[in-house]
Parts: C-alpha cells; structure tokens; sequence
C-alpha cells in the first residue's frame, strides 16, 4: 500500500493508493503514525487509488482521527469513490469524518 | 443480456452417509450477489449440502466450485485462504460459553490478521452496531436471549468482511418477531454489503422474506430451482405440498404399515 504525501498550501496531502484491506491495513496506521508523531497540523487523505476499504481499513481511519484529535490536528478525507463512499456511509462514519469531494475544495476548507 | 457471474457451483455431488444415500446428483449455481435459500423438510440433506459449499464434507463424487476453484482440490492453506472470504452462521449461532461477546467477535480477527487491539476493538463495535448489539461487547452468551445470540453470531460470521455468509437454519427456535428481525438484518446485510447469501431452512416465512431464489431439495435431489413467483405458482406437487405444508400428498413422511409390521417380526 504506497502512500505518496506532498506539502500542498501548508496541508500535508497524502495519495493512498490500491485497496485498504486486512492485509494492507497495519502498513496504512504505520504510515499515520508517522504523521500523527510528527504532530502534523493540516492532513488530508486522497482518496482516489483506492478501490476498496474494509472494515480493518475503516477501523484504522477511525483510530488515525483519534490520535489526530488527541493533539488537535485536524484530518479530512477527499475524492472516495462511490463504492468506498457507500462503505463509509453504511457504518455510520461518514458523519464522523471530514469528506470534500475534491482535493482543491478539502484544501480550502482547512 | 448481462451474464450473471457464478459464485458457487455445486456439480452433480452424490453423498452416503453408512448406507443412506443422503445427496444424490445436487446441481446447483449460486450467484454473485444474490440470496439463494435451499428449502426442504427435516432429513432432506440441505446442511448436508451446505456443509459441502463450506468444504467441511468431501462429496462421494461430484464437485464443488467456489469462485471457480474445485473445493476438493485445494490443499489445507488454500481452503483457509477460500474460508476467510466467507461467513457462517451456525444454527446454534456456536459462540464460545466461556468467552464474552466482544472475544467471541475478536477470536476470528486476531487468528486471520495482525491487526492492533485498538483497531480490533473499533471493528467490534462497527460490527455490533451493524446487528443492533453495540453496548453489549462485555456480557457472555448465557446472558443473552436466543435471538440475540444468533445475532452476535452474524456479526461474527461478517467479522471478516466476507463476500459470502452461509445461513444454517437462521430462525429455527426464534420467536417470529425475532424471526424477522434476523430476517430483515440478513437482507440489510446482503444489499448493503453486496454480500452473496445461502441459507437452508424449512420456515416458509423466512424463505418468503429473503430469497432472490429457492432450490427445493427432497431425498437428496434438487425438485426445483426458481423465484419466489416462480415457486410460489409451481406446478410440481411436492414443491407445492411443502410450501403449503399439507401433511398429505406425493411426499410420503411415513412408511407403510406392512413395513411396519414386517420390521416388527424381523
């Protein structure tokens, strides 16, 4: 699971790509855990590689907005396919996360 | 037209258990997506064909395909690896007396992925929430109801985000309310997961609620495969005896009295 991260208007935006399985979930919190570390204030999770969350992955992002939370950072998610969308929605999660529809529009909205 | 994608294909299996000829030439398709409940009386052989799709009973011949691997073909690794893809719910719902709901839910997590207990925490409760059990991770199995226990059961049996979940006779011994709860949390479950459904039961209502489509077996053999309509105006009397739960007609429940007698004086 490569995730690229740019510096993109003071957010830190990062590209995940492929499917957030089982398999692939421990090496994604690896990879947030970093960020969160570093106390990142602005991060946003481009959504677009990804064809396919499970609920390991969704799991994992409700523990990264967690530990964001826990020092006031600040985490939004943006462009899920309307599978992944659907996903988030049938767990109830999409009212906990921040979701813009675009990349420009979450960056703003920081 | 769309071609529909086969999930499962169950190729002319032939199974004796002793003497008892129990499936005799089952042929059946099972797509992607879709509820296929496989109906027929007590003793007909429909677990006895469900334990065939799930690989925990090898077939005297014939063959089962999933996802168009023959199941008698795959070593013990790759039946694991096909086993994490799909779901059981046992009839008993079979949770572990010892343990509570939240480590019943848990066992299956931990023994298939390397996940944190903070994420496997959360994933318990995403998944109780799903059944409508959330708040009840920490009691055991003898503190809950029946139908809260075949509750706790499907949350287990879609803790692994299965593509497929098999239903062993999911409202036997619920009361119709929670018949049709478990009902209505199966078809919730199938359309908003996508999930690919077999479930074998004899509860008429049940069959009526969730099928996309019903096979009838009786003595080992498929009678019928079709919609509900389809079943609902057969023109095969045994199919019809048993949707309308005649005690009389062409399926005979009870051997004859010369049986009888002879057996008496054997």
């Amino acid at each position: 699971m490569p995730i690229n991260i740019e510096e993109k208007d003071g957010v830190k935006v990062c590209y995940a790509e492929g499917d957030i399985d089982i398999n692939s979930s421990p090496q994604v919190k690896k990879v947030f855990d970093k960020v969160v570390q570093a106390k990142s204030g602005k991060v946003l999770i481009n959504m677009k590689g990804v064809g396919y969350i499970d609920s390991s992955g969704l799991a994992t992002f409700v523990e990264v907005l967690k530990n964001f939370r826990a020092y006031g950072g600040k985490l939004k998610l943006c462009n899920l396919s309307s599978k992944v969308k659907s996903l988030f929605e049938i767990t109830k999660l999409e009212k906990l996360f921040d979701i813009s529809d675009t990349e420009e529009e979450a960056i703003k909205a920081f | 037209m769309e071609e529909k994608e086969v999930i499962i294909e169950v190729k002319d299996i032939y199974k004796k258990f002793g003497n008892r000829q129990i499936l005799s030439g089952v042929n059946l398709k099972v797509y992607k997506g879709e509820t296929m409940v496989i109906m027929g009386g007590s003793g007909c052989g429909k677990s006895t064909l469900l334990r065939h799709m799930v690989g925990t009973v090898k077939p005297d011949s014939g063959s089962v395909y999933m996802r168009g691997q023959n199941m008698a073909e795959l070593d013990e690794n790759g039946l694991d690896a096909l086993r994490k893809k799909f779901g059981i719910l046992f009839q008993s719902g079979a949770l572990f007396d010892s343990l509570t709901v939240k480590e019943n839910l848990c066992m299956a997590l931990r023994e298939h992925a390397k996940l944190d207990e903070n994420i496997i925490s959360i994933m318990v409760k995403m998944k109780l929430e799903l059944v409508g059990l959330r708040g009840f991770e920490a009691l055991m199995p003898s503190q809950l109801s029946g139908g809260m226990k075949k509750r706790v059961g499907l949350a287990r049996a879609i803790a692994m985000d299965p593509e497929i979940v098999f239903y062993d006779e999911p409202t036997t011994g619920l009361d119709p309310i929670m018949a049709g709860v478990i009902d209505k949390l199966i078809l919730d479950l199938s359309k908003k997961l996508s999930i690919t459904s077999v479930a074998v039961t004899h509860d008429m209502n049940s069959v009526f609620r969730i099928a996309d489509r019903i096979a009838m077996l009786h003595e080992g053999r498929i009678l019928q495969v079709g919609t509900q309509e389809e079943i609902k105006n057969t023109t095969n009397p045994m199919v019809k005896q048993f949707i309308e739960g005649q005690p009389e007609g062409p399926v005979n429940f009870f051997m004859s009295k010369e049986d009888y007698l002879e057996e008496l004086i054997k």
